[in-house]
């Protein structure tokens, strides 16, 4: 046995997020870069202003399948000839499609940025969308689809998502688009996405790492050719809820049923986030949060829950989440729920300060790499959040009081009208959810 | 077009080691950027070391580490960890055992002490209570992993069919409900004392601290805890390929998955033999990104499957593993799939990559490298796993050079005595019928 006390803990000294130097290219597009010693790999997103409900609610689908299509061939290199220059630059090429917009993101070692911000520059702005890759992508994301419903924790948070917010809002759908839009997806219809859509104009260039060369001038060659005077400008949505729901999906034979019950959120900008944010850490961020110690650690029930708020550019959604094998999943629903409510528990005084520290730790190391910053820079474009937004909410989550968490908990989370969705056996389900208050239980 | 391949830059993170008195060893390599450190400990037990009956005791045990010692109450090491702003985990594998926390650096002494006071005494807070919810904890994370997840058997089925039932790699680390039930207190016991000694660890700390000082504080937590005997090493006789062409294993099995799949699996040498690169650097041009030939071939231009892909997984105890698979478009026969995938391992085997294929290779698995050492953790992660199985921390900065030098008659030679498709094992994954 060690003879050694338990050492304190010394405070964490200052940090804030690093500082960007801007610029903007010839054309109008924002470059923010971050010159990071020692960051060997440059992370370089282009952000672009173009939410998914620019797509034509027939045609949703097509900005992932254009997005994916990108890097099949440009103009300049046609066919495979495109990615096989991108790799041989040691270069990884991504695409994100998010409900805000679309983000094109590129990673390679520094030594090889100019050539490969330079192909880049070629997929955004010059990609074939042959007829051939567009048939090909509409087929493996229809696979893909197939893929995701026959895996339960997928279908769940697909269920999920359908049943929360406002079923005519384009949030209440897959990103990628449901099979009946996809099917009759054209290859004209991705390259009149791709015209209308892909333009400077509200393009931010995000670039991190250590640069070999001045980024910015590498940049301005890369991309400040690019011009789209047909480019439209649509406008991002608000999203709003749909109504409460309780859904079993039904799996035959699974041995564990996945449990997603949870209501329509907020975003980062509401002045409740980080009072919010420290509340579901303290009920099930951490891991000894109140679900977590009972449903894991005391039961043995799960290997692991949590809750989790997770914003979107206007409102957003939460939900407690886990896998429970289906003989105690009604008792661990039960449980969950019961520990959900704050009513007589508020949040104590030590788990803000755990939760406090725990966001407060973590942030410098998150943000220590290129792709980290990058990542995150990304996200606050897309979200309209400012450039100072990590230390502004590192100075809102230390100005959280016990009260102010609960009192975002309990604003937000109203114990009777949560929706539920549990994609699990239905025969040995079914019942027993019904008698353990949920009698409007849908199952499909 | 022909052009000078640039070679990588060699890379300069700074490394002490130091032994202590009971052989645990240090590896300290600062980094000042962030007010963070990483401390990150590899045990030199996993998977290959369980015996028979006991399939994942090695990850129950993982498990177990986290449910107290004589100072430290039942999950209170990852609840006092958070709470000075860390991220924790442990993860369990074939060869080892690593645990890891990351923090500001105030918290270094805090995340030192407990992992000397599981170390040192474990035993002492061991309950049947403990181990019995842990293993309730373990099979739900079997369930959620693995039983309920389409292929999610695949893996199992991969190794048993490319090592005997006997051998170290011949079971997964997940192990099987049956022996997760028949673990006892007593088995958890002999392990821990077997196992979990400071000369059978590496400890590093990464980050914001200087080496000396990093030193000084590993000797204070973990100076007074005794050795013990090295365990013995289990069987580490390299086994020859998969074999002969008349007898290759191959297995059929179906389930509620949407797309029927072949997979193709091979044993390989070990990580530590200059071959292992040379297939390594194969199996990606055979199978990673997008202008791979299973890719170029499969997915794009016969449009046979949904994906495809090839990896290499690189072991320490006499072989490695390595697989291709791909999962089948809607219409297409699985026959006919598996066809094209071993006419493009015949064509590699016959053929060998090209000059182009290889110095892409070379670039993208230098792209991989810079990204794993990139953040403390990581890097951290990456010196005690070159430390433990390799020897010597000091690779993690000459790697890109040593694979820099793999020339395609190396690639040649290692395929030629490890690869094709008479050295293969095969699973064919069908759709449940209705």
């Amino acid at each position: 046995m060690s003879a050694l006390q338990q050492p304190p803990i010394e405070p964490p000294g200052p940090w804030s997020f690093p500082t960007a130097q801007r610029s903007q290219l010839s054309n109008g597009v924002e470059v923010i870069t971050y010159a990071l010693p020692g960051q060997h790999v440059i992370a370089a997103h282009l952000i672009m202003d173009l939410p998914l409900s620019a797509e034509d609610r027939e045609r949703e689908g097509v900005a992932t399948i254009c997005a994916r299509a990108l890097d099949e061939g440009t103009r300049s290199h046609p066919g495979e000839t495109f990615a096989e220059h991108l790799e041989t630059e040691g270069a990884g090429l991504g695409v994100e499609v998010s409900l805000a917009g679309l983000q094109t993101i590129l990673d390679v070692p520094a030594s090889h940025l100019a050539p490969a911000l330079e192909l880049f520059a070629e997929a955004v702005i010059e990609p074939e969308l042959t007829e051939a890759d567009v048939r090909r992508h509409v087929q493996l994301r229809l696979a893909e689809i197939e893929q995701a419903r026959a895996n339960s924790s997928q279908t769940a948070n697909l269920e999920f998502r359908a049943a929360i917010f406002d079923p005519s809002s384009r949030a209440s759908r897959m990103n990628g688009g449901e099979p009946e839009t996809l099917t009759g997806l054209t290859p004209d219809a991705v390259r009149a996405f791709h015209a209308a859509g892909f333009g400077p104009r509200d393009a931010t260039l995000v670039l991190a790492g250590d640069f070999a060369e001045d980024p910015v001038a590498i940049a301005e060659t890369a991309l400040g050719r690019w011009q789209n005077p047909e480019q439209s400008h649509p406008a991002q949505p608000r999203i709003g809820p749909g109504d409460q729901k309780s859904i079993l999906v039904h799996r035959p034979g699974a041995v564990q049923a996945d449990v997603r019950l949870g209501g329509f959120g907020i975003d980062r900008l509401d002045p409740r986030w980080a009072g919010i944010s420290v509340a579901s850490y303290a009920v099930g961020g951490a891991f000894l949060s109140r679900l977590n110690a009972v449903l894991r650690e005391e039961r043995g029930y799960t290997y692991g829950v949590r809750m989790q708020f997770s914003p979107l550019r206007t409102g957003g959604s939460y939900a407690v989440q886990g896998s429970f094998r289906t003989d105690v999943a009604v008792d661990a629903l039960v449980e969950a729920r019961r520990l959900m409510d704050l009513g007589g528990a508020p949040i104590t005084a030590d788990e803000v300060d755990d939760a406090v520290a725990y966001f407060t730790g973590v942030t410098p190391l998150r943000y220590a790499t290129a792709d980290g910053i990058a990542d995150q820079v990304a996200t606050q474009v897309l979200a309209g959040l400012g450039e100072d937004y990590v230390d502004r909410n590192l100075a809102a989550l230390r100005a959280t009081t016990p009260e102010s968490a609960t009192d975002a908990y309990e604003s937000l989370v109203d114990i009777d009208r949560l929706t539920l969705v549990v994609v699990g056996d239905a025969d040995q389900l079914a019942d027993p959810l019904r008698a353990a208050g949920y009698p409007d239980l849908a199952v499909t | 077009m022909t052009f000078a391949p640039a070679a990588p830059a060699p890379l300069r993170y700074p490394i002490k080691q130091h032994r202590l008195d009971n052989g645990l060893r240090v590896i300290a390599s600062p980094d000042h950027v962030a007010p963070s450190v990483a401390v990150n400990l590899w045990y030199g037990v996993g998977s290959r070391h369980e015996e028979p009956g006991r399939t994942g005791f090695a990850h129950l045990f993982e498990h177990v580490m986290f449910q107290g010692s004589a100072n430290v109450p039942s999950g209170q090491h990852i609840a006092l960890m958070q709470a000075a702003g860390a991220s924790v985990n442990a993860t369990t594998w074939f060869d080892r055992t690593n645990y890891f926390e990351t923090l500001p650096t105030g918290g270094l002494d805090l995340a030192l002490w407990l992992e000397a006071d599981r170390l040192s005494s474990l035993l002492d807070a061991l309950t049947q209570d403990n181990l019995d919810n842990q293993r309730e904890v373990v099979k739900e994370e079997k369930r959620q992993r693995y039983d309920n997840v389409p292929y999610g058997d695949v893996l199992e089925r991969l190794i048993t069919l490319t090592f005997p039932p006997d051998h170290p790699y011949g079971h997964t680390t997940i192990g099987s409900m049956a022996d997760l039930d028949a673990a006892t207190l007593a088995d958890v016991g002999a392990f821990f004392r077997r196992y979990y000694l400071p000369n059978n660890a590496v400890l590093t700390i990464a980050g914001d601290i200087e080496p000396e000082d990093g030193f000084g504080r590993a000797e204070t937590y973990f100076g007074s805890l005794p050795a013990g005997p090295l365990p013995p090493s289990p069987q580490e006789d390299s086994m020859p390929p998969l074999g002969p062409a008349d007898d290759l294993p191959r297995e059929e099995t179906s389930g509620p998955v949407p797309a029927e799949a072949v997979y193709v699996s091979w044993r390989l040498p070990a990580r530590d033999v200059p071959e292992f690169d040379a297939l390594d650097l194969l199996f990606g041009i055979l199978g990673h990104g997008q202008t791979s030939r299973l890719h170029k071939k499969l997915v794009r231009e016969a449009e046979l499957a949904e994906s495809a892909s090839a990896t290499c997984m690189g072991l320490i105890g006499g072989n490695s593993y390595g697989f291709a698979y791909a999962r089948a478009r809607d219409g297409v026969e699985v026959e006919e799939l598996e066809a094209a995938l071993l006419a493009e391992v015949d064509a590699l085997l016959q053929d060998g990559p090209t000059e182009v294929e290889l110095r892409r290779g070379k670039a993208q698995y230098e792209r991989h490298w810079l990204h794993e050492l990139a953040r403390i953790d990581s890097r951290a992660d990456a010196l005690g796993e070159y430390a433990t199985l390799l020897g010597d921390p000091h690779l993690i900065n000459t790697r890109l050079s040593e694979v820099n030098t793999v020339e395609l008659d190396a690639i040649a030679a290692a395929a030629a005595a490890w690869f094709g498709r008479d050295r293969r094992g095969t699973l064919i994954y069908r759709k449940d019928q209705p």
